[in-house]
């Protein structure tokens, strides 16, 4: 049962603001393809929600100053019809692609998903590993926050109760640069993650630069690989290496059993993908 | 694809692949289910279940719940007649076992988590739901056991009553002393299978009232109407006081075939005196039916170098959870079935159905022949690798034969076709796919099976169906049948319409009502094609003849010249002599001639078989048949891409071949999510995967296009020959798929679900071992 509490529909952002900065935090609400399933639950309770649906002036993907941006309302399905995307987010086009399913693409968005928290987040890797920023507005300020030190815990976040997040971009990518991801999950359609990798790498005079490892549902929260990508970096990638950066990611990650796998296979897995992708991304530029 | 032979016969009406006649309400919406009934003055149910699997009752305390405004009524165990409701085997011949009852409430011991404490009715379902939170009640906990080989030992926590045995069941053949020492080669294995949930789109939901003759009627959805008998002596009234008014049921799996919201409605009706609607949500229904049972399944067989069996031993093991339910039977099939569609002179089965405080188990598709056939058709590839023999030779080596003996004892009524369906389903696969990626392997598996349609021969098993002719020449077709979405009433319509010489747009068919529809029995146990379209069938042909015979008296000839098709009736090799069906119906009419005709068919009816050795009749007969599959299996990750899937079936004759193909697409996709990545995990009893978020079905996206293959024996007991595909298209789907994957990794993962971690660890067994 979803319990009983008071929404709020505002129609602009600036009302949606101005209600999310009285005194007793109200959640807002723009998807809800997670939080209506966790209310239902009994996980959260609030009672006092906020709808962003109706919100004018939040749904857009636009270029600009070297980079792409999406707006706080722009839905999953948005990114797999844009063409700015195709080119600058190869690896967001992958995970908006095996994102749950069409009804839940077609309404969750990519600022609910980041927001959220969910270590299983799938747009959050590619995100991450493109070096994305999250601009968070409240009434009175705006900031700018990197994707990489979003998350601070388990479902916590930078994001303070009276902020929302009105736009995230990532520099536009270029030749010679390769982007991917790979979701794994207990089956093909509208699944939860049990191990999601992002690359991101270019190959510049046969070495690798701009690694980027990021590693979802591994972890308390979506993370990086930072010492594999170090291993990486201003490299010549061979098979060897690339194995042995594998396994470091594996070692650098932190993840949990649960129903859906254990922690030792999420870490064999994450060997596994990491080998595979980064694999994939310099074959693919070489 | 559709294979059909022989093509010898031609029907007019049956074999054709018409709409069916419940499709036009289910696409445009105009079909009600049972939740879209409502009533003036309608209240809401909700049911409080027991967060605890083992635990006592201290204390239970509803004043607080009954003071809320708006509540109408709260029932706890107290407040109900001391009985018991009976959870045995539904049916028409008032037979009951002991002890399978569970107390509607519960009065003081909670067996299983969920168990219902307390029923609510209010104004709203909002009112409902608050007056459950404040129903004051103490548990204190009861050890309890959750495995059944723990059950088992010594000191463990006993469930209910005497022991935890809560079935035993043997069968013997020969001897597999000597068997055994005749074999040159001895392999052994234990397979296991999981709990999993029917997840039928509808869950339970119902709506009851007391009419002006005092009778409960009880709206509701179920695969089972002749259930009004055990609710009835349930709630201690007589049993025509109690009427079950089916609805289409949005799918049934054998998760319908016990009482579900049924017995709730009816106490919550008659103590409040208004209509009642309850409605389970989809967390109800995980914790509010029973589940598959899971076996473990040791299989041992003795072969020959040239291929022969020359003994199977089988040890079976079943959680029945914390009530008895059909566990009995559900065993009883299972080692029936344990042999599979082969060959064994020394047979030797002992199973075990043991109570645990884990959620009850039931009635699923496949009823425990599902279980057995996942061991013994993996058994079947393990043995033909230990030969060095192909998978298909050996299986041709040792397959029953059309007119040979059951394992029971008693010879096969009808045709055996399983190499036909084995062979034309490892055709139909084709060329290997090409791996998908480097580290993907291509694996292929079959499984054949045999499956019984209608059910246990000593439940006397009868089935009843009424065909009318209206003066207009319409076709009116009443029986009590439940359709649970396989087309089980448009059926009917075929084969009334085949006989009756009219379309089947000229048929209405009323069904699933237990007072005013002639009794049917249950659909369940792949009968209501057998047994009901048997009755429809013989009904039809009665009053055929009395229609043949008017039609032959005006046309001055012999009755067996005439024949009825596309509304007329004419002399055969005369089309010009001939009157439209409905003058011919007219003159019926005015002669008195009886327009209507109302048959019981008889399944076989024969005494139990031998407690000792199992030989004897079980069922009426049995349908044969193969599944292929083709998998990807990504060796670094464990998973499993079925890229091919392929259901051939004997299913004797078709009435609607697209019905049939959405059986065998339906099984294939059930038997998928078996096989790979459905489960209900229980930890110390509790469900721990409580949504479709962790209970995880195949969705299109997993599901590949499945081929169906129909083949047509024209041998089954069913009507025109038709045996039941119902619960056969699932059976082999799941072993078919593990011996792919086994084909794939050259290792073999013995538990069911095959998850990518199994898949992985199996890999590094098997690596671990070769270095």
């Amino acid at each position: 049962m979803l319990g009983e509490f008071d929404l709020e529909i505002p129609d602009s952002i600036e009302e949606a603001l101005e209600l999310l900065a009285a005194d007793d935090a109200p959640a807002p609400l723009a998807g809800g393809t997670n939080m209506l399933v966790d209310m239902r639950a009994g996980g959260t309770r609030p009672e006092r929600v906020v709808s962003l649906a109706r919100l004018e002036g939040v749904r857009w993907i636009a270029e600009r100053d070297g980079r792409i941006a999406v707006g706080g309302g722009t839905t999953v399905s948005d990114l797999l019809q844009d063409e700015r995307i195709a080119e600058h987010g190869a690896s967001l086009v992958g995970a908006a692609r095996v994102f749950a399913g069409q009804m839940v693409r077609n309404t969750a968005t990519v600022a609910g998903n980041v927001a959220y928290g969910s270590p299983a987040a799938d747009l959050v890797p590619p995100l991450m590993a493109l070096d994305a920023g999250v601009t968070l507005m409240s009434k009175s300020a705006s900031r700018t926050v990197p994707l990489a030190d979003y998350f601070t815990g388990y479902r916590q976040t930078v994001r303070k109760p009276d902020e929302l997040i009105a736009e995230i971009s990532w520099p536009k990518r270029g030749a010679g640069m390769a982007d991917l991801f790979y979701k794994l999950a207990r089956r093909k359609g509208d699944a939860i993650t049990v191990t999601g990798v992002a690359v991101s790498l270019a190959l510049a005079g046969g070495k690798c630069a701009g690694v980027r490892i990021a590693l979802g549902a591994v972890a308390p929260v979506v993370m990086r690989a930072r010492k594999a990508e170090a291993m990486l970096d201003g490299q010549a990638p061979d098979a060897a290496l690339i194995e042995a950066a594998a396994r470091q990611a594996a070692q650098e990650c932190d993840p949990i059993d649960d129903v859906r796998a254990s922690a030792e296979y999420r870490r064999h897995t994450v060997h596994m993908l990491v080998r595979r992708l980064v694999g994939q991304a310099v074959e693919h530029l070489r | 694809m559709t294979q059909q032979s022989p093509a010898n016969v031609e029907f007019r009406q049956v074999g054709k692949a018409l709409t069916r006649t419940d499709a036009p309400g289910k696409t445009t919406g105009r079909t009600p289910y049972a939740g879209d009934y409502a009533m003036p003055g309608m209240l809401h149910a909700k049911v409080l279940r027991a967060p605890a699997a083992s635990a006592r009752l201290k204390r239970i305390d509803a004043s607080k719940a009954r003071a809320l405004e708006g509540v109408a009524c709260v029932l706890t165990g107290p407040d109900l007649p001391d009985r018991l409701a009976p959870t045995d085997i539904p049916g028409q011949t008032g037979q009951k076992r002991m002890d399978t009852g569970q107390p509607i409430l519960v009065r003081d011991r909670v067996r299983y988590f969920g168990e219902p404490l307390a029923l609510i009715a209010a104004e709203t379902r909002d009112i409902a739901e608050k007056a459950m939170e404040l129903i004051d009640y103490e548990l204190e906990p009861v050890p309890g056991v959750y495995d059944p080989e723990a059950a088992l030992r010594p000191g463990a926590p006993i469930v209910q009553g005497k022991d935890n045995v809560v079935a035993s069941q043997k069968m013997r053949k020969g001897d597999i002393g000597k068997g055994f020492a005749a074999a040159d080669l001895i392999v052994e294995s234990t397979y296991t299978s999981q709990f999993i949930e029917h997840a039928f789109l509808e869950p339970e939901v119902g709506l009851a009232w007391v009419d002006e003759n005092e009778v409960i009627n009880i709206r509701v959805a179920t695969q089972v109407i002749e259930h009004f008998r055990g609710i009835a002596d349930a709630i201690g009234v007589p049993h025509n006081k109690v009427r079950i008014r089916g609805a289409m049921v949005g799918g049934g799996f054998g998760g319908k075939e016990d009482v579900t919201v049924e017995t709730y409605l009816a106490v919550l009706a008659k103590h409040t005196m208004r209509p009642v609607r309850l409605e389970f949500t989809r967390e109800d229904s995980f914790l509010g039916h029973g589940k598959r049972h899971p076996f473990r399944m040791t299989y041992k067989t003795g072969v020959k170098k040239d291929g022969t069996i020359t003994a199977l031993e089988v040890r079976m093991l079943a959680d029945a959870g914390a009530y008895v339910f059909l566990s009995p039977y559900v065993l009883l099939y299972a080692a029936v079935a344990a042999p599979g569609p082969y060959r064994v002179d020394n047979l030797f089965v002992d199973g075990k159905a043991v109570a645990t405080n884990n959620m009850f188990t039931s009635a699923f598709r496949g009823f425990g022949g599902a279980q057995a056939c996942i061991a013994y058709e993996q058994q079947m590839d393990e043995v033909a690798a230990a030969l060095g023999m192909d998978r298909i030779e050996f299986r041709r080596r040792n397959y029953l034969k059309t007119g040979e003996m059951l394992a029971t004892g008693v010879p096969i009524q009808s045709a055996v076709w399983t190499e036909e369906c084995v062979d034309r389903a490892m055709a139909a696969l084709g060329a290997p796919s090409e791996a998908p990626h480097p580290a993907a392997r291509i694996g292929r598996g079959v499984a054949a099976y045999q499956q019984s349609y209608g059910r246990i021969t000593w439940l006397h098993d009868t089935s009843e169906c009424w065909v009318g002719v209206e003066v207009d020449g319409t076709v009116v077709v009443r029986s009590g049948v439940t359709d649970i979405g396989a087309g089980q009433i448009s059926a009917l319509g075929q084969i009334a319409a085949e006989l009756l010489g009219v379309g089947l747009d000229d048929v209405v068919i009323y069904n699933s009502d237990s007072a005013v529809t002639p009794l049917a029995g249950t659909t369940t146990a792949t009968r209501a094609l057998y047994m009901t379209g048997n009755a429809c069938r013989m009904a039809a042909a009665t009053l055929r003849e009395r229609l043949v015979e008017r039609a032959a008296a005006s046309f001055g000839v012999a009755p067996g010249d005439v024949d009825m098709a596309g509304n007329r009736a004419f002399v055969i090799g005369r089309p010009d002599t001939s009157m439209p069906f409905v003058d011919l119906v007219k003159l019926c009419a005015a002669d008195g001639v009886h327009r209507s005709e109302l048959a019981i068919f008889r399944a076989p009816f024969t005494d139990p078989i031998d407690p000792e050795t199992g030989q004897g009749q079980v069922h009426p007969d049995y349908t044969y048949g193969a599944h292929a599959v083709e998998v990807a299996v990504d060796i670094e990750t464990g998973e499993v891409t079925v890229l091919k899937s392929i259901g051939a079936h004997d299913v004797g004759q078709a009435i609607n071949p697209a019905a049939v193909e959405g059986q065998i697409e339906g099984g294939a996709a059930q038997g998928q999510g078996y096989a790979l990545s459905e489960e209900m995990l229980y930890e110390e009893g509790r469900l721990v995967t409580p949504s479709f978020s962790e209970y995880l079905m195949p969705t299109s996206m997993d599901m590949p296009l499945v081929q169906s293959i129909i083949l047509e024996s024209r041998s089954g007991l069913g009507p025109f020959g038709a045996k039941g595909i119902g619960e056969p298209s699932l059976t082999p789907v799941a072993p078919a798929i593990a011996n792919a994957v086994a084909d794939a990794i050259g290792t073999r993962v013995f538990e069911l679900p095959i998850t990518p971690e199994r898949v992985v660890n199996a890999i590094g067994e098997k690596q671990g071992v070769q270095t």
